[in-house]
């Protein structure tokens, strides 16, 4: 909104500030970063179970420093959903939308993680099920993509 | 909650949740491209993301102990069938949206409303797995983050 920041860090401040982020969560309260997990714990009171308690502080955190770099950074406007909004209209979107987010929420509790927990803290830790997961996600995104684009004439 | 683990959990969500924001990747057309391997930005932010952890890790694990929470205990876990299809599904999702349950947040507070569309769909999905998984009398999933079987040794073999 200021403008004091542009709309993207170079992705070696980015990519490293994440990694720090990472090894900051496991060595100081021994846990592994993952906002689907954080998700996950806001459903929790639903079906009856206890979160840990980190997890909602950890979300509202995440929400509220993405809060700021959005009013430190360019002009925000209330946009649509980059070249899919110009490709659907907008009842098919929100139908995609709902499916596509659908697909990330119920992938990634069958999974045990997301981009964040698999794919970042998981695989830095070596761990195999995090390795495969990310595998597995990146290649079936990829591909659909690459299928979209051919399917949409290059519209996608 | 100790003071510690919230300041912990506080400091590090927020610098997370800015670093992803300002970064541009609640932008779809910067994680369509990066999918579409024209844009190499998400995966030289992810990669050097890895790397940086990694090497963070390395000297975690010489330390062994964590601030709040005791012995440092990494996530070490085989892989099984749900891995592969969880994140079959995951990708499916993934590659649709261009986006991802952290990526949604900075969508939203940078105006695109629809990823609040996205977020609906999230938090349904996440309920359905947990309705099939009472329905095959599974134990529940009550995290993405399965507890570690055991302690992952400092130094390894």
């Amino acid at each position: 909104m200021l403008g004091w920041i542009g709309g993207q860090l170079p992705w070696w401040v980015a990519g490293p500030g994440v990694g720090l982020c990472v090894v900051a969560l496991y060595g100081l309260i021994n846990a592994r970063l993952g906002v689907s997990g954080a998700w996950l714990a806001t459903i929790a009171p639903v079906e009856g179970w206890r979160p840990d308690p980190w997890r909602r502080t950890f979300l509202l955190a995440l929400v509220g420093g993405s809060a700021i770099a959005a009013v430190l950074g360019p002009p925000v406007a209330l946009h649509g959903y980059g070249r899919l909004s110009e490709v659907l209209p907008p009842v098919p979107l929100v139908g995609v939308l709902l499916l596509a987010g659908g697909a990330l929420g119920y992938g990634s509790r069958w999974a045990g993680g997301c981009t964040s927990g698999h794919g970042m803290s998981g695989c830095a830790a070596g761990s195999p099920d995090s390795l495969a997961t990310t595998a597995t996600f990146f290649s079936v995104a990829v591909l659909l993509t690459l299928g979209l684009h051919r399917l949409t004439g290059g519209a996608l | 909650m100790t003071r510690g683990v919230r300041w912990s959990a506080l400091g590090i969500g927020a610098a997370f949740g800015f670093l992803l924001t300002a970064s541009g990747l609640g932008d779809y057309d910067t994680i369509h491209d990066g999918l579409l391997l024209t844009d190499p930005y998400i995966f030289l932010m992810m990669g050097s993301a890895m790397a940086v952890a990694f090497a963070g890790l390395a000297v975690l694990r010489r330390v062994g102990r964590t601030r709040y929470a005791g012995r440092l205990a990494l996530p070490h876990a085989r892989i099984e069938r749900r891995h592969v299809y969880g994140g079959a599904v995951f990708g499916v999702g993934f590659g649709l949206g261009a986006t991802c349950p952290g990526m949604t947040v900075a969508m939203t507070t940078t105006g695109g409303l629809l990823g609040l569309v996205v977020l609906v769909g999230l938090l349904a999905g996440l309920w359905l797995r947990g309705w099939v998984e009472r329905r095959q009398r599974q134990p529940l999933s009550t995290e993405p983050t399965p507890p570690v079987a055991g302690p992952v040794p400092a130094v390894r073999p």
